[in-house]
């Protein structure tokens, strides 16, 4: 057992330089998903509460496609398609996918938030004399953004950890770097157990930042 | 100030109003009574638009309403309305609460509101709560943050749907006072209610609804001494 504990040592000192290079590849894949999903979200989410049949469909359409494929599927596919047309980096076109891919499961998250707004909210609004527009903006989303914090948190740690598959195009982020190094040195446990406390680390500290801020904002408000 | 005429209103198969006459007289204080699933709290909510109705008119302050053409938002300004639930919004500080739709859908400039804000705030005694957020209070001041919020809007007319239903026995008392508070000051009021004692004091006129229909409409001594329906009379001996 010590031994093992030194030959991991041994794997992170010699390793460190190039992934400390490499997690900032992974979370800049993880902002870019996060806020490329979170707009997508939002658009799809307020096209499923529309009321309007065509906008709802293509809001499920989209919405059962991205959930009902593979993530590797949609990067492949997204590259190979994109670059059919339009010569982009691995990295964008990774970062897009990962966006595109959340953007279903956020507009998900947020549809449920707002629907979960009690319907008295609603109605103490419009009896006010608000009408759906200000009781939207004024009363129900500011509602339905806080309800929505821990499953969006829920959802950004998720694309972090899922980041990983973009090293299926050669995005040299984490993951990528530790299959190279898995590869190169035979020691493949040893690699892969460091690439793990890698995402661990990140995952810890991700969580706690949430903790943080979600405490900040239940201050005073049920 | 409220004139319902034949109003029906059904949810799916269940008829829930089944031709009802209502006129509410300026400054009048009418407190509808009945069994629950008698219909009372739906002819509240028709009369604010907040449910429409199938069949009949609903005429406010000498006009006509026409769902279809009116702008019911506007309407609903002018008929305030106190929930059984509160509906206080969670996000927004007492005072927040208050001014939020004189500022959004009257346009006033936030020091007015501000300073009508707390103006109501001190009429229903919460002077000391304007900075707090609702999750803070007790039930009973909970209720009378909405009433203020809803008197916010300059209403004509004032209806309460069972508000201190949801309440614990001793919170009860402090809204029903500032209520009797607004009745004598000439506020128009429909109230839904269980609280006899309040209809006996405050209500003008009492009305017993039962299955749908209004059954018996008389002043609170005719209508507990001297009851005409049969229905009526359970009703009060149940309650009493």
């Amino acid at each position: 057992m010590p031994e093992l504990l030194v030959t991991v040592y041994d794997v992170f000192i010699r390793t460190y330089p190039g992934f400390l290079e490499a997690t900032l590849v992974t979370l800049q894949l993880t902002a870019v998903g996060v806020i490329l999903g979170t707009l997508i979200g939002l658009v799809f989410a307020l096209m499923k509460i529309s009321g309007s049949k065509i906008l709802q469909a293509i809001a499920n359409i989209y919405i059962t496609i991205i959930r009902g494929t593979p993530l590797i599927v949609q990067i492949m596919f997204l590259y190979f398609g994109i670059v059919e047309f339009y010569t982009m980096s691995n990295f964008w076109a990774g970062a897009i996918a990962l966006g595109v891919h959340n953007g279903a499961y956020i507009a998900e998250i947020f549809r449920g938030a707002i629907q979960g707004v009690d319907p008295g909210q609603r109605e103490a609004s419009m009896s006010l004399g608000m009408n759906r527009k200000q009781t939207m903006q004024r009363i129900v989303f500011p509602q339905a953004l806080r309800r929505s914090i821990p499953p969006l948190g829920n959802q950004f740690i998720i694309t972090l950890k899922d980041s990983s598959l973009v090293y299926i195009i050669g995005v040299a982020e984490i993951f990528s770097l530790g299959n190279r190094e898995a590869a190169q040195s035979y020691q493949p446990f040893e690699s892969f157990l460091v690439v793990g406390v890698y995402y661990l680390v990140l995952v810890m500290i991700f969580t706690l930042l949430l903790r943080l801020y979600e405490n900040r904002l239940d201050v005073d408000k049920t | 100030m409220i004139i319902g005429e034949n109003i029906h209103k059904s949810f799916g198969d269940l008829e829930v109003l089944k031709g009802v006459d209502l006129h509410v007289q300026p400054q009048e204080v009418v407190v509808l009574v009945g069994v629950s699933g008698s219909g009372k709290s739906t002819l509240l909510r028709c009369f604010n638009f907040l449910e429409m109705i199938n069949e009949g008119s609903i005429t406010i302050d000498g006009k006509k309403v026409d769902p279809k053409k009116d702008n019911l938002t506007k309407i609903r300004a002018e008929v305030g309305m106190v929930f059984q639930h509160f509906n206080l919004f969670p996000h927004k500080t007492v005072l927040e609460n208050v001014i939020e739709a004189p500022i959004t859908v009257k346009k006033m400039n936030k020091e007015k509101a501000k300073k009508l804000g707390r103006e109501l705030l001190e009429k229903v005694g919460l002077s000391d709560k304007a900075d707090v957020y609702p999750s803070k209070l007790s039930g009973g001041q909970k209720q009378r943050v909405a009433i203020a919020r809803s008197l916010a809007m300059e209403p004509k007319v004032m209806l309460f749907d069972e508000p201190t239903s949801a309440l614990d026995p001793e919170l009860v008392g402090e809204v029903l006072q500032v209520m009797k508070q607004l009745a004598e000051e000439g506020m128009t009021m429909v109230v839904v209610t269980h609280e006899m004692k309040f209809a006996k004091e405050v209500a003008d006129r009492i009305i017993m609804i039962d299955q749908g229909t209004i059954i018996e409409s008389a002043d609170p001594q005719n209508f507990f001494g001297n009851p005409q329906h049969e229905r009526t009379r359970q009703f009060i001996q149940l309650v009493e």
